[in-house]
């Protein structure tokens, strides 16, 4: 008998195509670079992979509730500001960390607020919000770059504890909190039967809304989180900030397994996702592709993964309805 | 007289200018088994969502125990002890069987402010209640989607039993099934009322109705028009009543007009 979705971190034949697909990468791509093997670039795709870990692990929960938010790259970039002006005002490196999360927990409130309390559908309300946020985040940086910011949360974040950067600790707790909060309380099985059909889950007593707007809030977080992780690594903030990370968010979690219908998510296929995605990007730069190629490559995985599994999970949805009635 | 479990007085439902149940009055009684009967659009779908909290009557009273009650979700309603197995099951086909059975209600325990799942207490609790339906699945962990319309009713009912419901309806529970599941569903209909459950049924099969009721009532065109205890009418009164065939109901239909 088919098991339920709630599985996150069972490794299930997407989780092991996707390892395949990593090493098999890896392997082509050290063929075709001799940098591609070395200890500098592994470094470099660790650190082009930790805020689309964090943003990717939101957009899990929100594509696993039948929900989409557009805006997340340009709610990184709110975030980021916040972050970068608590550094100037010489907060804490500590408490710096916690203004991105604060921040973009606001922020998906606000979010929330609008999809949610307003009943507009998650793509057309956040596509509204990533005007506003756009507008704002050009208010705030007024043309010009927040550069030159104090060190103390790159140290902060590379330090390590028994020899693990605190920024890996980081985002394995965060793995782990979500985690625990989907298998463990009744989060998982809501968040899930409002993906699967929001009316079920309604007359079976989920709290709809809450979980709905808690969503939005967690996400918002997290891609806060994403944003204290941006500044670190590249101690500036400039206009474009975010402007990919929806995309590739997006394209890492359908890659991992995650349906965009809704109902069903893996957290382990999503960071798998993410490495594969971040190793592409990096090989084809290797092998002298321009970045500027990397949103076709990345939009071009994103549609091959739908183009292949929605004639499959359509499949699925018309035999369920058909074994129903 | 005992006071019956709910009392349904005056009941009217608009949707706009539709007006899909009109003045409504409805006795259940625990212990029995009623059908509600009635054509396509007749209302019973509309009624029943009613009793079940998932939309407001536009006029009438519920009475629960003799108390008047007033529900504004599934949840005010389960909470005075109606269970609703809609037409539509409400199940979710990607969570497994105790997952549904539970949806809503979990079992929880706190840990530091955190309402952690007890799920080994869940799936003994799901396991009894399979056992006691005698509904053949073995396994709790199973998704709901990989399960026959018949086992789904059958999740369905317990979902219903695990909330110590008082009343259970179904809406057409056996439209689906194979001639087997059906006597499944049917038995299961008559056990529940052998425990003193109300069981409210919605079901299009005369032959069903006459083996599980005890009374019927006919809906058509948004009114109830008849109401009959099995022991005093047959299957032909009900369809010539669902048909408006009957005098009863052309006299009716004449003074309303
Ligand atoms: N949510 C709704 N909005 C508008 N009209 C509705 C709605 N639900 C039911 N109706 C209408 O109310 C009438 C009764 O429907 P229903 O109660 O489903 O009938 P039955 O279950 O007896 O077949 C029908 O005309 C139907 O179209
Ligand atoms: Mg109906």
């Amino acid at each position: 008998m088919r098991q339920s979705s709630l599985r996150f971190v069972a490794i299930g034949g997407r989780e092991w195509a996707l390892l395949g697909a990593v090493i098999l990468a890896s392997i082509v791509f050290s063929v075709a670079s001799p940098y591609f093997v070395t200890a500098g670039n592994a470094g470099t795709i660790v650190r082009n992979s930790t805020e689309l870990m964090l943003a990717g692990l939101g957009m899990t929960l929100l594509l696993a509730m039948g929900s989409i938010d557009v805006s997340i790259g340009i709610l990184m970039g709110l975030a980021a500001i916040a972050v970068a002006h608590a550094l100037l005002a010489s907060v804490a490196p500590a408490l710096a960390l916690l203004v991105g999360p604060l921040t973009g927990a606001g922020l998906g409130l606000l979010t929330a607020l609008v999809v949610v309390r307003g009943r507009v559908p998650a793509i057309v309300g956040t596509l509204g919000l990533l005007g506003v946020y756009r507008m704002g985040v050009f208010a705030l940086l007024g043309g010009q770059w927040l550069s030159g910011l104090p060190a103390g949360l790159t140290e902060l974040l590379s330090s390590t504890i028994l020899g693990i950067p605190l920024s890996v600790l980081v985002i394995g707790l965060a793995y782990l909190a979500v985690w625990l909060a989907l298998r463990r309380t009744p989060y998982g099985p809501h968040l899930l039967s409002i993906g699967n059909a929001e009316e079920k889950a309604r007359l079976s007593g989920v709290p709809v809304t809450k979980v709905r707007i808690a969503t939005f809030v967690i996400s918002g977080a997290l891609t806060g989180l994403a944003a204290s992780f941006y500044v670190a690594s590249y101690r500036n903030v400039e206009m474009a900030i975010g402007s990919t990370l929806a995309l590739d968010a997006i394209a890492a979690v359908v890659l991992g397994g995650t349906s965009i219908m809704g109902g069903r998510c893996s957290l382990l296929g999503t960071a798998l996702g993410v490495v594969l995605l971040r190793i592409l990007q990096n090989g084809l730069l290797l092998m002298g592709v321009p970045s500027l190629w990397q949103p076709v490559v990345t939009g071009a995985l994103l549609i091959s993964v739908l183009a292949l599994e929605l004639p499959v999970s359509r499949l699925g949805d018309m035999k369920e309805k058909w074994m129903q009635r | 007289m005992t006071v019956p479990f709910l009392r349904a007085t005056g009941i009217t439902k608009r949707f706009g200018a539709l007006t899909a149940l009109r003045d409504v009055d409805l006795d259940i009684n625990g212990g029995e088994v009623l059908a509600l009967l009635g054509d396509n659009g007749a209302g019973k779908s509309t009624f029943i969502k009613i009793l079940a909290g998932a939309h407001p009557q536009s006029d009438g009273e519920l009475l629960v125990e003799g108390q008047p009650v007033e529900f504004s979700s599934p949840k005010d309603a389960a909470s005075s002890g109606i269970a609703t197995i809609f037409q539509e099951l409400a199940l979710s086909e990607n969570l497994s069987i105790s997952e549904n059975v539970f949806l809503g209600r979990e079992l929880k325990r706190s840990v530091l402010g955190i309402p952690f799942l007890r799920r080994k207490a869940m799936r003994e609790r799901v396991d009894g209640l399979l056992h006691e339906l005698d509904a053949h699945i073995s396994d709790p962990e199973a998704a709901v989607g990989s399960l026959s319309g018949g086992q789904r009713q059958a999740v369905a009912i317990c979902r219903a039993l695990n909330l110590n419901a008082k009343l259970v309806i179904m809406d057409e529970p056996t439209a689906a099934l194979a001639v087997a599941e059906t006597r499944k569903v049917l038995e299961l209909t008559r056990r529940l009322a052998g425990r003193g459950c109300a069981v409210v049924l919605i079901s299009h099969n005369i032959a069903d109705v006459f083996e599980v009721a005890d009374r019927m009532v006919v809906f058509r065109r948004g009114r109830k028009v008849a109401e009959r205890r099995k022991e005093d009418t047959t299957p032909e009164e009900i369809v010539s009543l669902i048909t408006g065939a009957h005098p009863d109901v052309r006299a009716l239909e004449q003074n309303n007009r």
